[in-house]
């Protein structure tokens, strides 16, 4: 367990999952008008949120992907991450019960491409578990654990 | 705890206050609530064509225009004969009067992108039809189903 509070993988993971978050959100915040029919196609919103979600959503993303990466708030940012990672599989997730596979809209605002939900939902668990490592397990003050854990003074 | 709850509203203030600072933005405004961009539907803001009945169409018919909303990498790499590219999110720079002529002098409008389920070119059709054009077709399953149905391709290296 207290690898998982190493500051290096706290660094690493951040980079990794801020880096994805910031790709995945790129091309929503230069034009979010593809993201209505994306979220609309996931047929869970109803039609007037829709909107609100596409305007303010891939701010949120870039926001995450930012603090993760540049280590601003860390734990702040893995908790939106975590999130909307919760979001994106609990709309994947019903999509794959109702067996529709979606034009998911996760790296790009248009969708190119209709995935099986299902595998959609397992790649986005290792980024889930990535974000909950980030949030839940913050690295200790003293830094690297395998010195925190020495004794006092050494 | 305290700290990572202040930290998390800050995030959320922050993220609505750069969406509506950038969805005052013209060119990529959305209506706040409901049906400020009504998702396209077949039927109502295009047709849905096969390829094999596009070639024809393409290739039997006067006045015919055809679009391309890919990248310009993929257009450059091969099209369906005769088509122009164009960018679904760069519309208003293009837009002349000469192209609005065209388009809505053509015998039919047919736009492709690159791949089945491809939203863009549903999207690019709903914003013709909003501008007038009389209905365009979308070809089903993209430049990838032109390219299956072995159908003639233009430009790239072959």
């Amino acid at each position: 367990m207290s690898v998982l509070r190493n500051r290096w993988l706290h660094a690493a993971l951040g980079l990794l999952l801020g880096g994805l978050f910031l790709y995945a959100a790129f091309y929503k915040v230069l034009d979010p008008r593809p993201l209505v029919t994306i979220i609309w196609g996931y047929r869970i919103l109803p039609a007037g949120p829709i909107n609100l979600m596409a305007i303010y959503m891939p701010w949120m993303e870039l926001l995450a992907g930012l603090g993760l990466v540049t280590g601003c708030k860390r734990r702040a940012a893995a908790f939106w991450a975590a999130v909307l990672l919760l979001m994106f599989e609990a709309a994947l997730g019903i999509n794959a019960l109702r067996g529709v596979n979606v034009a998911c809209g996760c790296f790009s605002a248009s969708a190119d491409e209709v995935h099986n939900a299902w595998l959609l939902v397992l790649r986005d668990l290792p980024m889930l578990a990535a974000a909950l490592v980030l949030l839940l397990l913050p690295p200790s003050r003293r830094g690297n654990p395998a010195r925190s854990e020495q004794p006092a003074g050494s | 705890m305290r700290k990572l709850a202040r930290d998390a509203a800050l995030y959320l203030v922050l993220a609505l206050l750069l969406g509506s600072a950038a969805n005052l933005l013209p060119k990529r405004q959305l209506a706040w609530w409901g049906k400020g961009h009504e998702p396209p539907l077949a039927g109502l803001d295009y047709d849905l064509i096969d390829p094999g009945s596009a070639d024809l169409e393409r290739s039997s018919l006067a006045g015919v225009v055809v679009l391309d909303t890919r990248s310009a990498a993929e257009f450059a790499a091969g099209h369906v004969p005769g088509a122009a590219p164009i960018s679904y999110t760069d519309l208003d720079r293009q837009w002349t009067a000469a192209l609005e002529s065209r388009l809505k002098r053509a015998s039919a409008v047919l736009i492709y992108g690159a791949s089945d389920e491809t939203d863009v070119e549903q999207l690019l059709a709903q914003e013709l039809r909003h501008r007038g054009v009389p209905r365009p077709q979308v070809l089903a399953g993209g430049f990838g189903a032109w390219l299956q149905a072995g159908l003639p391709v233009e430009g790239g290296a072959g």
